[in-house]
């Protein structure tokens, strides 16, 4: 064995033996078991009958499967209607944060302006301020100007990200400036280079905070809980635990309903986890 | 001549028009909410009511004397030192054992950090049933040890080691990118020296691997602090505060406050107590990764 491949061994990237790389494997696959326990009982006990959910010991595969459950949920609450309201107070103020988290990123990235760091400190200081501090007086303020209970009052708090900024500020930054000049000469205006230079440029930052604005908006739950109190404006995070309080005897229908509030987000990670993961190594964290 | 004006005129507006829209956005939503809070935090208020009264420091007298109020804290802090060991501990090896040159990492990966991007409300009332006293698996499995049922969340001794149990599997997936990606940045030269010094396997991770990784621990366990100072969605959906208030944390006691009780000013003057806990962790955290070790 040469020296590289000791060290290598030493920083555990070894190409290790066959016993010890069985070990790895079986403790892996042991805890992605344990981690994916609560999706598999509710995958598997949205397709089992109610008198096979309730028993105990519990099946692990259905015995009798099912699809009744999921016209159950349908039939029981406006299940569709929750859905397109969480699709639509997802989808809008993901596109909008996108937009205005790219502009104030090149903003902050490539121009040198009065009040800059003064503004660019605000943000970070406000970073730091815990959601419960200001959702109060939040909800307060939507109050006076009559937002409660509204589809705007659930969009509107969620325009803008200091993640967003941050992401998109950090990968124009490595972008060169002698490119910004080169078609400042060729006589675009200030705007065209955003649009026509920056964007295409920054697709995979874009693609990242697309993701995870759309993810956290989706599973958004305190403002909704707060804001809404309508049945016809539920998004599916506060419908989903109230379903579960009211039907608390049938366990199956509260796993359907659960597997398919979650199934966009399912679907998305399973296609594009690797940008979930870069976002994060970008970011430190992910809150 | 109007062409000249207008490109140096767009050029000077332009940043300020780029940054305007996301920062106003944002403010509107942190700052100014914050600074209202803070006032709000002075008054007593019960928003179905015209005006606010001004009372100057009553509020943060009658916080620091109510007894919910410190057993929110207490609970809090409890849930925290639950989460911070056992979220290091299991990224960390979750972590180790992806740094190997095993295929399929990927897979792994995914799989450990599914959690992390489910909806709160979900998890939630999926681990509701999970701790259900009478078909949840968590007595199945148990059982499969010989020990007999509990009812996790109605048990005083045993909802906040379930909420624990709950947050670690939360928050294991990003935490371990984190670790990963610090293992990743260490210097294949640190390894070679190791080796020439003769060092084992064992050695090399006690002496070298971990110390390295001492300022990832450290912000792991501090955004892990401040994480658990704010958890609510657990609280609110599976045990309501209860049972006799043993999971009645900070945030659920600061909104119960709120919106059960109308009282919007007490509320505030207890979100201002959490925001100054915020600052305190943080200020810690700049301050000893101010020492940050450095690989060059």
């Amino acid at each position: 064995m040469n020296k590289k491949d000791q060290a290598d061994k030493l920083r555990g990237e070894q190409y290790i033996g066959n016993s010890r790389k069985i070990m790895i494997y079986l403790v892996l696959s042991g805890g992605g078991i344990l981690m994916m326990m609560p999706f598999l009982w509710m995958i598997l006990g949205a397709f089992k009958p109610l008198r096979e959910v309730m028993v105990f010991p519990p099946t692990f595969w259905p015995q009798e499967p099912t699809l009744a459950n999921f016209q159950k949920v349908f039939a029981m609450i406006p299940f569709a209607r929750y859905y397109l309201n969480t699709a639509f107070v997802t989808i809008i103020p993901t596109i909008i944060t996108v937009i205005t988290a790219a502009m104030a990123g090149f903003g902050f990235a490539k121009y040198k302006f009065k009040g800059a760091k003064v503004l660019f400190w605000l943000i970070l200081a406000t970073m730091m301020v815990p959601y419960p501090v200001t959702i109060v007086p939040l909800y307060v303020m939507a109050h006076q100007v009559g937002l409660v209970n509204t589809y705007t009052g659930l969009i509107v708090v969620g325009l803008s990200s200091a993640f967003g900024i941050f992401l998109m500020r950090q990968f124009i930054l490595s972008l060169p400036d002698s490119l910004l000049d080169a078609a400042r000469i060729d006589g675009c205006t200030e705007f065209r280079i955003f649009f026509s230079l920056i964007l295409p440029l920054t697709k995979p930052a874009l693609a990242t905070l697309t993701l995870f604005t759309f993810t956290s908006h989706w599973n958004s739950y305190i403002w909704p809980l707060m804001i809404i109190n309508s049945d016809h404006l539920r998004t599916l995070s506060i419908a989903i635990p109230l379903f579960n309080g009211q039907y608390e005897q049938y366990p199956n229908l509260v796993y359907a309903a659960s597997l398919m509030s979650l199934l966009p987000i399912l679907l998305l990670f399973i296609f594009t986890q690797r940008f979930f993961v870069e976002g994060i190594t970008v970011s430190g964290l992910k809150e | 001549m109007w062409g000249n004006k207008f490109n140096k005129w767009q050029r000077i507006l332009a940043p300020y028009i780029f940054v305007a829209p996301g920062f106003i956005f944002y403010m509107m939503v942190t700052f100014i909410p914050a600074i209202v809070g803070i006032w709000l935090s002075f008054n007593q208020w019960s928003i179905i009511s015209p005006e606010a009264e001004f009372v100057g420091l009553q509020n943060y007298i009658s916080m620091l004397q109510d007894e919910r109020f410190w057993s929110s804290v207490y609970n809090t802090a409890v849930y925290a030192l639950g989460l911070i060991p056992g979220i290091v501990i299991f990224s960390l090896i979750t972590a180790l054992l992806l740094n190997t040159k095993i295929k399929k990492i990927v897979f792994f990966r995914a799989l450990f950090y599914l959690p992390v991007i489910t909806p709160i409300a979900v998890a939630s009332v999926i681990w509701t049933w999970i701790y259900h006293p009478r078909i949840g698996i968590m007595n199945w499995l148990i059982g499969l040890f010989g020990w007999t049922r509990v009812n996790w969340l109605a048990n005083p001794d045993t909802v906040i080691p379930a909420l624990v149990l709950m947050g670690i599997w939360l928050s294991i997936g990003s935490r371990m990118i984190i670790y990963l990606a610090a293992l990743q940045g260490i210097p294949r030269s640190y390894y070679e020296a190791a080796q020439i010094d003769g060092a084992g396997k064992w050695q090399t991770f006690w002496y070298l691997t971990l110390p390295l990784l001492k300022p990832t621990t450290l912000f792991i366990m501090i955004t892990t602090t401040i994480g658990a100072f704010r958890v609510f969605a657990q609280v609110n959906i599976m045990t309501q505060g209860g049972p006799v208030d043993k999971s009645l944390v900070l945030v659920y006691y600061i909104f119960q406050r709120a919106f059960a009780d109308l009282r919007m000013g007490y509320s505030a003057a207890m979100s201002v107590f959490l925001f100054i806990i915020t600052v305190i962790i943080t200020l810690i955290n700049w301050k000893l990764l101010g020492r940050n070790i450095s690989y060059e």
